[in-house]
């Protein structure tokens, strides 16, 4: 079924188009984006259970972007009255000039940006569910989710506790402008499964197995799967060692090169840190950053997942831009404004944590391609490494190309086998160009995940996804 | 008139308890690439956060559910997510606990903030960053926000108040020649504490000239490492979180009341309700629980959890709350005593991440000062990691303090026991 646009945006849309032509009286520009994204967050186990109908994707409000005098800022808002919006204009302008007169005072300059094109485009698109959060039946869901708790206890070894978490949101975004009009409505889903269990010596080892997609809840039907090899991996764990420190070769399961992906050429290649001189890839276009083994995409048409829009904050269509083409940077992704700066066009990356906060240039899906190497065939031509499981957090470095990764679990390879013994956790670093520089071997086949969020520096958190095959490299891991 | 409206439909709810909260916040922003400005932007928005409450028959369960409704919602949206939200709460039965039902008697503002005044101070503030022609700001993000809260729950516990919070996003750069390298600096803070702020941004500055000048970390061996920025908040932090009443009854902390938590005997922990400037100054939780000054650990003993009230309860605990300011203390060293020996001094990370429940550390180093042998080599790259429950007997803290938001600690860490992956 159809995802169904949200009424309340249908219903303001006349308030908003009048909104956009009383301020574009004293603008160069005025864009309107609303949102109205109705969701749920269930947590279930053994000794609690809560829920909540808001998670980091729900939300209403508006938020209006302008040009004055070439200079750029926003107003976001979420109360007004729809038969007032003369009020409302002069609410905006009265905002935006205070702040204006505290810059002149500090004889603030504007950044040189122009304008953006504004061309005629009207845009409807409902995407397809299965289900809706507002439906969604949570006393079927929690019963189910408690029987998975507890299955979860009895078969993870020394299991604490097994909690059983999701989250749904039915997202509907409008966006206006003089000349565009876009909705569109989608619902995505998100799950996962967590467990902690002690080791003998007051250690702490914890799982963590998730599924997400483009959806309704009926995406959560995965988690049965995912319990099912979660004792094995716990057992694992708790017999675990630490690591050496030092530079090993690797290969990496889908989850861990996906965090590769976005924190390598994810954040590396975003163009508003292009404009700031804040990343390092804005000097290697065209120029050879990896193997011949790596071609990298990026965008929300790249994968029917968690980020999966059909424009963005900004009202840009999705794109799928090729970032690298074995080996050779071709193309970074870009917002609107950072584009108008660079003299490029915008990718259809303009995303916000919510109507209230800023849009930067943000990741949709990160993902390499594939290859063609079985990963038995990887595992046999490795003499001294590890394969390397569960990727759990990063973070970027785009100035200087620094990249660190945490992984759940490492399984040591010697001569070309699997020896059984395993190490955790795993802390990768390394050089970026040498990453993927050494990458030799990528499977056919590739898994993307978007659970989780990623964040700009240490803040504004968005839905992102990222994957790709298992890869072969080396890097320093600790 | 949403607040009295919403009051008016729980009161006629038929609910065992509910909780509501307005929040209004008038926020300022300003992005800045170089002096240059990107963009502004003014946030005007309200949020109403209601729990709903459902008791079992037998009087021994409660469920809550939790919601946002829209300022905007129309009458009959408000009615059938308040009747949602009772389905709900009546599905998430947990062991009873109470709702707060003491007014509480503790002064606090509910002035507005002056926003625009704060943003001025900011704004001024940032123009008087001693750069050079090497040193720089390279962009900045500052983001000043008055927030007003009121709350009251069905026992007729009502309060208001009104906070300041402030960040401030600073990216530096250094170059020499044609090398340029760049330090992210993220402060918070309730007003703008211009002293302060110039004193870090200008040790940030330093610290970019001295990573020009790093070398690859080596490969070492038993070296003791030092924690001297804000990153060491971490580490304390994992102690805070060690002493959550939820993590406790969890599980996931085993710590005891009265037992040593395994960092000597010098360690204090204590909850405050408020630190100078912090951005997390109010007297009374979420729930309408007092913040009251008390030790969660003294001299190395776990003394008191505290957290949530429903967790609280389910430990026993007679009077707790949400803390939202901590102060770390007990070291009696000099901080300058601190750095002898040999040792690596980490001042840069990417992130300094420490799982709660395990206590698994690690972080990629972007700076460090290698001290050995009487000299001092400053360096960058590989990792730091280890497990800081494995590491804590080995804790060092300086007497000297350092304030970073909402957190006090010492201004200098020093552990043993981490592993130190080289570059070189």
């Amino acid at each position: 079924m159809k995802a169904s646009f949200s009424p309340w945006l249908d219903a303001i849309t006349p308030a908003l188009r009048e909104l956009v032509g009383v301020l574009g009286e004293h603008c160069e520009y005025v864009s309107v984006l609303s949102t109205d994204s109705p969701g749920f967050r269930l947590s279930v186990s053994q000794r609690s259970k809560s829920v909540s109908d808001s998670n980091l994707t729900t939300e209403r409000g508006s938020v209006v972007r302008v040009c004055r005098r070439g200079r750029w800022g926003e107003f976001a808002f979420n109360c007004f009255d729809l038969a007032d919006i003369p009020a409302l204009a002069a609410r905006i302008e009265a905002g935006l000039d205070r702040q204006a007169a505290l810059l002149d005072r500090c004889g603030a300059k504007n950044y040189p940006t122009g304008l953006p094109e504004d061309a005629p485009l009207e845009l409807f698109v409902e995407k397809e569910t299965g289900s809706f959060p507002e439906s969604a039946d949570l006393a079927a869901l929690t019963e189910r989710f408690a029987a998975l708790s507890g299955r979860g206890v009895e078969t993870i070894p020394g299991a604490l506790d097994c909690v059983l978490s999701a989250s749904s949101t039915h997202i509907s975004k409008l966006f206006l402008s003089k000349n565009r009009y876009l909705r569109q409505s989608y619902v995505i889903t998100e799950g996962t499964v967590r467990a902690w269990s002690p080791t003998a010596d007051g250690d702490m080892k914890s799982i963590y197995e998730g599924v997400s997609g483009l959806g309704g809840p009926e995406i959560l039907d995965g988690l049965d799967a995912k319990l099912d090899g979660a004792g094995q991996t716990m057992a694992e764990l708790l017999a675990s060692g630490r690591i050496v420190p030092g530079e090993y070769e690797i290969i990496t399961d889908p989850g861990v090169t996906g965090l590769i992906a976005h924190e390598a050429f994810g954040h590396g290649v975003e163009m508003d840190m292009f404009v700031k001189g804040r990343a390092l890839g804005a000097d290697y276009i065209g120029k050879r950053v990896g193997s011949e083994k790596v071609t990298m995409h990026e965008g929300a048409l790249c994968d029917e997942s968690v980020t999966a829009y059909a424009f963005d904050d900004e009202g840009v269509l999705a794109g799928d831009v090729t970032e690298i083409e074995r080996g050779i940077l071709r193309s970074g992704i870009c917002d609107t404004l950072s584009a108008l700066r660079l003299g490029t066009a915008p990718t259809g990356n303009g995303k916000r944590e919510n109507y209230a906060h800023k849009a930067y240039t943000r990741m949709t899906n990160t993902v390499f391609d594939s290859g063609t190497d079985s990963l038995e065939d990887m595992i046999a031509s490795v003499d001294s490494g590890y394969l390397l499981r569960g990727a759990e957090s990063g973070m970027e470095d785009p100035k200087h190309w620094g990249i660190q990764c945490v992984v759940q679990r490492g399984y040591e390879i010697a001569h070309g086998r699997l020896t059984g013994r395993v190490v955790s956790p795993v802390v990768l670093t390394g050089y970026v160009p040498e990453l993927l520089g050494n990458i030799s071997m990528a499977s056919p086949d590739r898994g993307i995940e978007g659970n989780g969020a990623c964040g700009k520096g240490h803040k504004e958190w968005v839905k992102v996804a990222d994957g790709g095959p298992w890869l072969k490299t080396k890097a320093r891991l600790g | 008139m949403m607040f009295d409206k919403l009051k008016r439909k729980l009161d006629a709810l038929p609910c065992a308890a509910w909780e509501l909260t307005e929040t209004v916040r008038e926020g300022w922003e300003f992005y800045f690439i170089r002096r240059d400005l990107d963009q502004h932007r003014a946030v005007h928005v309200t949020g109403y956060s209601v729990r709903v409450y459902a008791a079992s028959k037998d009087g021994r369960s409660l469920g809550r559910a939790a919601g946002d409704i829209p300022p905007t919602a129309t009458d009959a949206e408000i009615d059938r997510a308040l009747h949602a939200l009772l389905s709900r709460a009546e599905l998430m039965m947990n062991p009873f606990y109470t709702l707060a039902d003491v007014p509480p008697a503790v002064p606090f503002s509910s002035e507005p903030v002056d926003v625009e005044g704060i943003s001025g101070g900011f704004l001024s503030a940032m123009s008087a960053v001693p750069e050079t022609e090497t040193e720089f700001v390279n962009s900045s993000e500052l983001f000043v926000s008055g927030v007003t809260r009121h709350t009251l729950n069905s026992n007729g516990v009502e309060f208001l108040c009104s906070y300041p919070s402030s960040m401030l996003e600073l990216v530096v750069s250094a170059r020499q020649g044609r090398r340029e390298v760049e330090l992210y600096r993220l402060f918070r803070s309730g007003t703008c504490g211009r002293e302060k702020l110039l004193g870090d941004a200008a040790a940030a500055l330093r610290c970019g000239r001295d990573r020009l000048a790093a070398e690859p970390t080596p490969k070492l061996e038993g070296i003791d490492v030092v924690f001297s920025t804000a990153d060491a908040v971490e580490l304390y932090r994992w102690f805070a979180q060690r002493m959550n009443a939820e993590m406790k009854y969890k599980k996931l902390s085993d710590w005891e009341g009265g037992s040593g938590v395994g960092a000597g005997a010098a360690l204090c922990l204590e909850a405050l309700p408020s630190l100078e400037n912090s951005s997390r100054n109010f007297p009374v939780d979420a729930e309408g629980g007092v913040i009251f000054p008390r030790y969660l650990i003294r001299d190395g003993i776990a003394e008191q959890f505290w957290g949530e009230r429903q967790y609280s309860q389910y430990l026993g605990l007679e009077q707790s709350s949400l803390v939202h300011n901590f102060r770390a203390s007990g070291g009696t060293e000099g901080a300058v005593a601190l750095r002898e020996g040999g040792c690596l001094e980490l001042v840069e990370f990417s992130a300094l991440e420490v799982d709660p429940a395990s206590g698994d550390l690690a972080g990629e180093i972007r700076l460090g000062y290698l001290r050995r042998g009487g000299e001092t080599k400053i360096v960058t790259g590989g990792s730091v990691s280890g497990n800081l429950r494995s590491a804590a007997p080995s804790l060092r803290m300086s007497a000297e303090a350092v304030r970073y938001d909402n957190w006090e600690i010492p201004a200098v860490t020093r552990l043993s026991g981490l592993r130190i992956a080289g570059v070189s």
